[in-house]
């Protein structure tokens, strides 16, 4: 689905992204971890075309992201606070997503069925622009506008970071619905470990960029990873 | 401990992203402030010249404090808009272990220094030389300066106790506007006469020091109030700003039928409604459609045959100021969400045709509202039209397409007065361009044949540029869509 194909991203001298090849299948669930300024935020917004690659390319089923637009409708994405319209209450947010999705109110209303325990009644018929929700409520909004228009993949960054415990639980247990019922190919970078593995089918470790691990194994993703960080 | 905050409040200024981004606009703007107060210099020296000269008064000392009443008034206003409030410093200042008080004596104390503080003494101090102190002696000289700048002193701790409590309230701007009343009043309708009833005041502190002792109690009665109002609401949920046009906007219905763009026009205009900023640009433009009687009532511009070339000017001024003033920081409004805006397919597209049509909707409603001006004749609608149509076909695409040079993320949540965040070099120079392209397409036509033929030409050029308005906005479109990568990685302030 998503194809990484010698992937540079240099500021003046430094190199802060150098992915030879990445390939990743349909309806897989891709974790993506690694310390501080290793590089996976970056590797998102190349995947998005929010930042320009260096060298190389992403391309979404054979479509190169740079070059064309159509992917758009596609991907799901919520990586920061720049991807929401802060000024809108949630409810009208999401109107304004449905309507730039082109999906009728029933749609809306199923989808949003969906994250009722999610949201635990915080979001939805409140008074309450989205800049004024704490940043856990901001995270839930974020994560379900990027699972809306039925996209065929998601890109979360760090969905777990902010989310109270239960919540985070309950997130988890969204994310495995949805890649069971529609088959949804999950991008997901966190500094959750165990989350992580729980979810992930793969797990690719950033270190400066470049991929020093690539792991299938779920039995033994947890040792290998908790040796790297050290826990 | 002073001194550290001192010291804070300094390198805070040197190593503001703004001042070092932008060091020729800190620099033009500190030359502009400079060149204001040296204004205020000559005026002051000159004052006791004009007075006598201008107003063919024997008596400039009499003609002059018994108009003083109104310097105040117009400093009230002045300072209503332009002063700003100390408190968005308190944030950090708060968790630290700094007694209150001295945070507010300091922060207080901070806003006192400000080029405000100075225009009363350099616009009075001249005047007191050459004036009062030959014909009453030194001592009421001093005496008098004191007075006047104790008053002008009061005013600044009263304007931050005032604003502070009433700013963006009805009560607030009622206050203002009852004082306009009280001084148009008095001038234009001369029911009385404010200026004598304050001026015994200023008589009297001449032969005694007793005035300058009770202006001066003011002055720090003024001050205590200022300081106690803000210790005893030192909590961040009191001194932020509060929301008060929650919620009573709704979408604008027309926008609706042009699809996606529509949309997120409709969008925009929430925007515009629900940041501080942008609500100024939008009562600016409300307040420029007067801008007219300036012109229009004005004899210097009267003239038999026709009408002045200088109405051109006030016509697309008024036709196109809010599309002017909130055109030139394009997609600047949009930075804290431009990714969101990225990531949707067609979404730049829509993006930039929503804001032409937010701006067509707007430009028609100045339009319309300006159409009593044929009040004033019928060539002033006429010069509306056309200045309108030559907004939407040319002026448009032009400031849009200037603003669309490295465009600078700003804060919308902050005011607009005196807030030069997301304005650049490009900004300024727009100025020139909007200016001038319609004379250089009216001047021409206008001196060889005549004026309406000058004014066809126009309206011709305007249609030309309407018609052609797919093909115009797209090289809009593509540029921004060439430059997304740069827009958005210093919207989220990479560079």
């Amino acid at each position: 689905m998503i194809k990484v194909e010698g992937l540079k991203k240099q500021y003046k001298e430094a190199v802060v992204l150098d992915v030879e090849s990445l390939e990743i299948p349909k309806s897989e669930c891709f974790g993506l971890v690694g310390n501080n300024g290793a590089g996976k935020t970056t590797l998102f917004r190349i995947m998005l075309d929010l930042v320009r690659a260096s060298a190389g390319k992403v391309t979404i089923e054979g479509n190169d992201v740079s070059k064309t637009e159509d992917w758009k409708s596609r991907v799901g994405a919520y990586l920061d606070e720049h991807m929401l319209l802060s000024y809108l209450t949630p409810d009208e947010y999401f109107e304004t997503l449905r309507k730039i999705y082109r999906l009728s109110e029933a749609d809306l209303k199923l989808h949003l069925e969906n994250f009722k325990e999610l949201f635990n009644d915080e979001i939805l018929g409140k008074k309450k622009y989205i800049r004024d929700l704490s940043k856990g409520n901001l995270k839930k909004v974020g994560i379900a506008a990027a699972m809306m228009g039925h996209p065929e993949a998601v890109l979360l960054d760090e969905p777990f970071e902010n989310l109270d415990p239960s919540s985070q639980n309950r997130l988890k247990k969204l994310i495995l619905q949805s890649k069971e019922n529609s088959k949804v190919t999950f991008l997901i970078s966190s500094h959750d470990l165990n989350h992580v593995t729980e979810i992930c089918d793969r797990i690719v470790l950033l270190e400066k960029g470049k991929v020093i691990k690539d792991l299938n194994e779920k039995s033994l993703m947890s040792e290998e990873l908790n040796t790297y960080f050290g826990v | 401990m002073v001194v550290a905050l001192i010291r804070l409040e300094l390198l805070k200024s040197i190593r503001s992203t703004s001042f070092a981004k932008s060091a020729l606009v800190a620099v033009f703007l500190a030359f502009l402030a400079l060149l204001l107060l040296s204004y205020v210099v000559f005026f002051g020296i000159f004052l006791k010249a004009i007075i006598e000269k201008g107003f063919e008064s024997t008596d400039a000392y009499a003609t002059l404090s018994g108009v003083m009443v109104y310097f105040f008034l117009f400093e009230f206003m002045y300072r209503y808009f332009v002063q700003k409030l100390p408190v968005i410093e308190l944030e950090r200042f708060l968790h630290l272990p700094i007694k209150k008080g001295n945070i507010m004596h300091f922060l207080l104390g901070r806003s006192f220094v400000s080029p405000l503080t100075l225009i009363a003494p350099l616009l009075f101090t001249p005047f007191a030389i050459q004036e009062i102190a030959p014909r009453f002696g030194s001592g009421a000289a001093w005496s008098w300066l004191f007075c006047i700048f104790f008053t002008s002193w009061s005013l600044h701790w009263l304007m931050l106790w005032f604003k502070q409590k009433f700013e963006d309230s009805l009560i607030g701007i009622g206050v203002v506007f009852a004082l306009l009343l009280i001084g148009a009043g008095s001038t234009y309708y001369g029911w009385y006469n404010l200026g004598s009833l304050v001026k015994p005041i200023f008589d009297w502190s001449l032969a005694s020091p007793l005035p300058v002792v009770v202006m001066g109690l003011i002055f720090m009665v003024t001050y205590w109030l200022a300081y106690t109002y803000y210790y005893s609401n030192a909590y961040l949920e009191d001194l932020t700003e509060e929301e008060n046009v929650r919620f009573i906007n709704q979408d604008l219905g027309i926008f609706s039928r042009f699809g996606l763009a529509g949309e997120l026009a409709n969008l925009e205009w929430k925007l515009i409604i629900r940041h501080k900023k942008s609500r100024t640009y939008l009562m600016l433009a409300g307040f420029f459609l007067l801008y007219g009687l300036i012109f229009y009532t004005n004899p210097v511009y009267k003239s038999e045959t026709g009408f002045s070339h200088m109405f051109v000017f006030v016509g697309s001024f008024i036709t196109g100021i809010f599309m002017l003033q909130y055109g030139q920081l394009f997609l600047s409004w949009n930075s804290a969400n431009f990714d969101f805006f990225l990531q949707k397919r067609t979404g730049i597209e829509a993006l930039v045709k929503g804001k032409y049509l937010l701006f067509v909707v707007t430009s028609s409603l100045c339009l319309l509202a300006s159409v009593p001006y044929a009040y004033f004749g019928w060539d002033i609608l006429l010069i509306h039209l056309v200045t309108f149509l030559f907004n939407m076909g040319v002026i448009m695409h032009l400031v849009i397409y200037l603003s669309l040079w490295k465009p600078k993320p700003m804060d919308i949540n902050k005011g607009a007065m005196f807030n030069y965040e997301g304005v650049g070099i490009a900004q300024f120079l727009m100025i020139i361009p909007m200016i001038g392209a319609p004379y250089i397409i009216y001047l021409p036509f206008a001196l060889l044949v005549n004026q309406y033929a000058g004014l066809l030409a126009l309206g011709i050029v305007g249609v030309a540029g309407i018609l052609a308005f797919p093909y115009l906005s797209k090289i809009s479109i593509d540029k921004v869509l060439q430059n997304r990568h740069e827009i958005s990685s210093s919207f989220r302030q990479e560079l």
